[in-house]
């Protein structure tokens, strides 16, 4: 209660200091998340380039643009392929990981730390690790199977002595989504882990005294009580990977040709590196309608498949 | 033979003795009750019984059979926990149905059978009505009836309990408490009952285990536990409010408050021990007067004494009575171990 003797002092004000505390976050999400989407909007419908920054609105000709063009829709079905593909595997990946970090054996803390590391690690210094594995000339992994006889002349996989991770259609598509895979797997097993511990330990007693073996306790118990959060995890990685850029800027660059040419990548070669501001942020835009629908039906059905 | 038999039974957890050598014999039919405050181990001992923790040292037998390595499915055990531990994600049917799906390849169960014992085990619990329903839509009361049924579906030979009336409110639990009896009598099931609560501890067990520390203190019957406890600790912990514990030279002595009453209702007085009350404070608790003072000599020490309301003996504050305790109502510990000693010997010392 504020003593009405004293003259008022602004912290004593509820509502001041609620904004007070919100402020950081509130000006974080407009300057750097709302501004820029408003701008990236304001571009979209206009005829901004690098050497002309004045706005005039020249209605949906960019999208329409845009649609037409052969590349961009080769990039979008990308995008979507990569996305889906990887989606499955790292959500494969990270719930037999999860199970795994979750037991007890000894070594654990350590083999945790060690799978944590490609998250940790900054993305481009990670891509750049990459860059020199899948060398087009020096790939250790070509070394490796040059030595054991799978490359080479008379080899089981080629007669050539490089496998070409980067450079063929084929290897440089699976290229980009095994590091995806690699890159995405460690953040959705530890919200795997967060929810696998999250299970109360009398339904895990329950389920055992009950007489259920390890698959059906997995299967029928732990894999539905973790459901929700497996939505969550899912559709974190989505989003990351969706608008994604760094990974094929390091690696390929998009090649060779158009064949890991993905929504990010091509909007920042067009926009920034071709210059045409107004088309670029339009093709980043049309990825939003996309994700925004994908984020609310998932975040529906997590929310239906909550029990509790 | 009885049909669990434990013996020399330890757990520890690092330098903790959660449960310390326990001998331990249950009987067919019976319904026993571990009896305890927290950290005494008794939960420690009921999941080792159902397998849920793997002994330090010692042995547990179920119906003639070494079980001590055996996991839970393979003991004949099942379990009802504190919370219940319903599983969420599935309607009543479904979690009554677990445990047979679960054990179907061994008893080999098929799809008709399982949903004739679900069907006939939940009418038993009257929780036919209930089968479609998602746990989160029943009341407190329901869901221990759920968890009940799919504890007794697949006939185990022993139902382990942990304090399953905990959580209901204090109305039903009296009413819950009944049920459950009634429900251990008709099926003749072996219960084995973990509880903190000495009032469902004397009104389920056909036989209470009290234990503290690790260890067990006394077994017997509610009345033999109550009227002729083995040593201090059991004297002090079963009653409310406990016994009086008064010091003397090299024993202790406690009588209950219920059996410490006006000199002028004691009917005979020879056989009695008569002491000097002074009235400090009393509590009209409706059917009792609960009287706080101190026994003469004894000033340092709080003595209460539990007076019927309906005896018509005015009692003030501020004034000094005399009480009597019947020499059989008198117990006897030893100071240092507050093992109990035989009385008549000391009555005179006193």
């Amino acid at each position: 209660m504020a003593n009405l003797a004293l003259p008022a002092f602004p912290l004593d004000n509820r509502r001041f200091v609620g904004l007070l505390f919100l402020a950081p976050a509130l000006i974080y999400i407009l300057l750097l998340v709302g501004f820029p989407f408003l701008l990236a909007i304001a571009f979209g419908f206009s005829d901004v380039t690098v050497g002309n920054t004045d706005l005039s609105f020249v209605g949906l000709r960019n999208f329409e643009a845009v649609w037409e063009n052969d590349i961009f829709r080769q990039v979008f079905e990308t995008t979507i392929r990569f996305t889906l593909i990887s989606q499955v595997f790292i959500l494969l990946f990270a719930n037999i990981l999860a199970i795994i970090f979750t037991q007890e054996f000894t070594g654990k803390w350590f083999a945790r730390f060690i799978f944590i590391l490609p998250w940790a690690t900054p993305v481009s210094l990670a891509m750049i690790g990459w860059l020199w594995m899948l060398d087009t000339k020096y790939s250790p992994i070509d070394y490796l199977l040059l030595q054991t006889g799978f490359l080479g002349p008379g080899g089981l996989l080629s007669k050539d002595r490089n496998l070409f991770w980067l450079a063929s259609p084929d290897l440089a598509q699976i290229s980009v989504i095994f590091v995806q895979v690699w890159r995405m797997t460690p953040l959705a097993t530890v919200i795997l882990m967060a929810g696998l511990s999250s299970i109360p330990t009398d339904i895990l007693d329950q389920a055992e005294v009950d007489g259920s073996r390890f698959m059906r306790t997995l299967l029928q118990i732990k894999l539905p009580l973790i459901l929700p959060i497996m939505v969550i995890a899912l559709l974190f990685s989505m989003i990351t990977m969706f608008g994604d850029m760094t990974v094929v800027y390091v690696l390929t660059r998009g090649g060779p040709v158009d064949y890991t040419r993905v929504l990010g990548l091509y909007s920042f070669q067009v926009g920034i590196e071709g210059g045409n501001l107004a088309q670029g942020a339009a093709i980043s835009l049309f990825a939003f309608p996309l994700l925004l629908a994908m984020a609310i039906f998932m975040l529906r059905t997590a929310s239906r498949a909550e029990v509790r | 033979m009885s049909l669990v038999q434990i013996s020399s039974l330890k757990k520890y957890f690092d330098t903790v003795h959660a449960v310390d050598g326990v001998d331990l014999e249950i009987e067919q039919g019976e319904f026993l009750v571990i009896l305890g405050p927290s950290g005494c181990g008794k939960t420690t001992l009921m999941r080792m019984i159902a397998g849920l923790e793997k002994p330090t040292a010692g042995q547990i037998s179920i119906g003639g059979a070494d079980v001590t390595a055996l996991p839970p499915r393979k003991r004949g055990v099942s379990m009802v926990f504190q919370s219940y531990a319903l599983y969420p994600h599935m309607n009543v049917f479904n979690n009554i149905a677990f445990p047979l799906r679960a054990q179907r390849r061994e008893k080999k169960y098929n799809k008709r059978s399982i949903r004739e014992k679900v069907e006939t085990t939940a009418g038993l619990l009257e929780i036919d009505m209930l089968l479609d329903r998602r746990p989160r839509q029943l009341s407190g009361g329901q869901r221990q009836r759920v968890a009940i049924a799919r504890a007794m579906v697949t006939q185990p030979a022993v139902l382990l309990l942990d304090e399953p009336l905990s959580n209901l409110d204090a109305k039903l639990r009296a009413n819950a408490r009944d049920e459950l009896k009634d429900f251990q009598r008709s099926s003749n099931i072996t219960a084995v009952f973990v509880t903190h609560d000495q009032i469902e501890a004397m009104g389920l067990g056909d036989r209470i285990v009290v234990m503290s520390e690790g260890k067990i203190q006394q077994i017997g019957t509610p009345q033999q536990i109550y009227d002729d406890p083995a040593n201090e600790f059991v004297a002090t912990f079963l009653g409310s409010p406990s016994m009086n514990m008064l010091s003397s030279n090299h024993f202790k002595f406690g009588f209950r408050p219920e059996h410490f009453l006006p000199k002028t209702l004691n009917d005979n007085p020879e056989n009695a021990r008569i002491f000097h009350y002074y009235v400090k404070r009393v509590e009209y608790l409706g059917s009792d007067r609960l009287v706080y003072g101190y026994v003469q000599g004894r000033e340092s020490e709080l003595t209460l004494a539990k007076v019927p309301s309906n005896v018509r003996v005015s009692l003030d504050v501020e004034s000094d009575y005399e009480f009597a305790v019947h020499n059989s109502d008198l117990k006897f510990f030893d100071a240092r171990s507050g093992l109990r000693i035989a009385e008549q010997n000391l009555a005179e010392a006193l």
